[in-house]
């Protein structure tokens, strides 16, 4: 209290900082729907298991397979099967009876779970080969570019379409390690050039010339310094790609490369919609709707973080 | 023109642009000679050797006939006895890797895939035969979708740079953000309910929601007939031939996997046009057309455009390979028998000659792509030097 009291100029400065950040939200509609339905998906998927019972997803209900009680729409679809019993199923049931929500809700935390882990690997990647060959140049830049040539030049569902074939034949019994793998091959060269771009144009800075000349050490200059002054650009492509992984990770399994497709998982679940498609749509549409909402969301968060963040666009 | 000699560096701008290209060319070697090494380690670099077999050995058969396609297939040395030393990896009977990857590049050099277990032959049809038949499926399918990723992403990236911060803008900069964000399988699908369920027509859907020829839908013609092959292409050949029936019929078949292709590709070319669309419109020289009285549109699409589709042509590797891999979503949601598809019921027979053909074309068509784009900057844009 002593202390708040004793300087009043810094609290103000910082009050006036946090307003100034909360103007840059509120004018930037993008950046606020981002970060809304950002954090809604997160909290979505580390409360699931207490929104929903974690195994009603085990419980399967014949009699009220494929079948619609939500009496607001009704699909025009005319011998339309309605649930029998007392239960509510908002988003339908599914062809096991499992009330579609249920399902839905479980199902996100292993999307967003995979889509951070594969993020998060890419960017480690990223910073140490893509600042690796920016701060040391030469060859070590010219071979590290050069690999990354040859991986951006397979077309990603190529590339994780062999890659899964091959792997899930030699590790058949690895889970979801073999295609999360896949995903960090397919997106570390991206980061490897963005990290190298940010780098060179940071190590032109006066301040690396100054921290030289005390005698700081290269992996400490590098680490310590250029990487963490040019974070930010790193972050809002981490944000734009969360969104993009997910997508790409639900194609795989959509297409039948989750290694138990009986896993709550936004993919598969379409997938389990699709033999049923035109008599109980909503299998279909929901879990898909799903992963559009949570791409848009980060999508819509990395957009407006670089609006926020690019000085040249503040107002 | 491009080749003006450059003042500064005393005249040799055309020395460096015949350096400049030859480099490149050398680097588009080494990138695909490496595209091999890693297709190679990816497929049968990863799989153990009596792996890479199981595609190809069918039930019932003679060990001698198993010996002779682990051979055939490269991972089986000639002077191995029989089939089960293979399998017991006995000494000389497995083929090193190393040598291995020799192999395999001289006979993929002349031409040589090996067979394909694909349907309807399985395994007796050469894989080059089997992806030739069902490329110019993709061909027309991609086709189709640049030309409505060329006419729907100028109209957004215009419309955009045009009316910027105004509500066109808006509206176009989210559907771009929505592109992004849909899943093409899921799209595929969203526009079958839609003509199934809602645009159908006394029972029958306004479109084809599967296959490469129209059957059972509104607008389709019935029995199209037969076509002659000149170009393989379906839509080219039956106008050729005159059959418009058969011409009608693909163009339906087409339009819902171009649209659902296209999604990605259009926000793509939306966004960067709408950055350089901007970027052009501030120039002096926009001022000056203004300030001589043009119109509008003359304004717009002689002296903005033409200046701002130089970083949209930079993105065509980009689009290129969005297509190489939608397809395999695209063409399996709507059945569409093109390489896409094929490539997915590769993964599930193990047919590792088809998915290393694909990988190796789709990756040398980027390549290419790309290298084109490059040497065509140096012509487009006088101001590009190397």
């Amino acid at each position: 209290m002593a202390q708040t009291e004793a300087n009043p100029e810094k609290t103000g400065r910082r009050g006036a900082e946090l307003r100034r950040r909360l103007r840059i939200v509120r004018q930037n509609p993008p950046l606020l729907a981002g970060a809304i339905i950002v954090s809604g998906t997160v909290l979505v998927a580390l409360f699931s298991g207490v929104i929903v019972n974690p195994n009603s997803y085990k419980i399967l209900n014949f009699p009220s397979a494929l079948c619609w009680s939500n009496p607001i729409y009704t699909w025009g679809i005319p011998n339309l099967k309605a649930c029998p019993g007392k239960t509510f199923y908002p988003l339908g049931a599914d062809n096991y009876g499992r009330n579609l929500l249920d399902v839905i809700i479980l199902a996100v935390p292993l999307d967003l779970e995979v889509s951070l882990v594969v993020v998060a690997s890419a960017i480690v990647i990223g910073i140490t080969a893509g600042g690796t060959a920016a701060y040391v140049g030469g060859w070590v830049d010219e071979a590290i570019l050069r690999v990354t040539d040859v991986f951006l030049a397979i077309p990603s569902l190529v590339l994780g379409l062999v890659l899964l074939t091959t792997l899930g034949q030699t590790f058949p019994k690895s889970g979801f390690a073999i295609i999360t793998f896949a995903l960090v091959i397919i997106w570390w060269p991206y980061y490897v050039r963005l990290i190298r771009s940010q780098v060179i144009a940071e190590k032109q800075k006066p301040y690396v010339q100054a921290l030289r000349s005390v005698g700081a050490g290269n992996v400490r200059i590098l680490f310590r310094h250029i990487i963490r002054n040019s974070i930010y650009p790193i972050f809002v492509q981490g944000s734009l790609d969360i969104g993009g992984v997910i997508l790409v990770f639900s194609a795989f399994t959509f297409l039948g490369f989750s290694p138990s497709p009986q896993i709550p998982e936004l993919g598969s679940l379409v997938n389990a919609g699709i033999d049923n498609v035109f008599i109980a749509p909503w299998l279909v549409l929901f879990p898909g709707l799903t992963i559009v909402t949570i791409s848009l969301g980060f999508n819509l968060l990395g957009d407006g973080l670089r609006d926020a963040l690019d000085p040249r666009f503040r107002r | 023109m491009p080749l003006r000699p450059n003042s500064q560096s005393g005249g040799a701008g055309l020395l460096k642009l015949h350096e400049y290209l030859l480099r490149r060319l050398l680097l588009t070697i080494f990138v695909l000679l490496a595209i091999s090494v890693i297709t190679f380690s990816i497929t049968r670099g990863l799989l153990p050797p009596a792996t890479a077999l199981t595609g190809y050995l069918r039930l019932g058969e003679t060990d001698q006939t198993k010996l002779s396609i682990a051979q055939a297939v490269g991972v089986a040395t000639k002077s191995c006895p029989s089939f089960s030393a293979f399998l017991n990896s006995q000494k000389g009977c497995v083929v090193p890797l190393w040598d291995q990857y020799f192999y395999w590049l001289v006979d993929v050099s002349k031409g040589d895939w090996g067979y394909s277990n694909l349907p309807p032959t399985a395994a007796t049809a050469p894989t080059l035969t089997i992806f030739a038949e069902r490329f110019p499926y993709t061909l027309q399918l991609a086709m189709a979708s640049a030309a409505l990723t060329i006419l729907v992403g100028f109209f957004l990236g215009i419309i955009s740079a045009t009316r910027a911060n105004r509500v066109p803008d808006h509206l176009s900069r989210l559907s771009a953000i929505v592109g992004y964000s849909i899943p093409a399988f899921w799209f595929g699908f969203i526009l079958q309910i839609a003509v199934v369920l809602y645009l159908a027509v006394r029972g029958f859907p306004l479109l084809p929601v599967s296959g490469a020829l129209g059957t059972g839908c509104a607008l389709c013609v019935a029995n199209p007939g037969q076509i002659g092959t000149y170009t393989t292409i379906p839509l080219f050949d039956s106008l050729l031939s005159g059959n418009l029936a058969y011409f009608w019929d693909t163009l339906l078949a087409m339009i819902l996997p171009a649209i659902t292709l296209s999604i990605v590709p259009i926000a793509i070319l939306s966004r960067i046009l709408r950055s350089s669309m901007i970027e052009a419109l501030s120039q002096d020289y926009i001022l000056l057309a203004r300030s001589k009285g043009l119109r509008d549109w003359v304004v717009i699409y002689r002296h903005a455009l033409r200046n701002a589709i130089l970083p949209a042509i930079t993105a065509c590797g980009l689009i290129f390979a969005s297509f190489l891999g939608g397809v395999v979503v695209v063409e399996y949601v709507f059945t569409y028998p093109g390489i896409g598809a094929a490539a997915l019921a590769a993964s599930r027979n193990l047919d590792i000659n088809f998915l290393e053909l694909d990988v190796l074309v789709s990756a040398l068509i980027i390549v290419v792509a790309n290298l084109i784009v490059d040497v065509l900057y140096v012509y487009l844009d006088p101001r590009i030097r190397y």
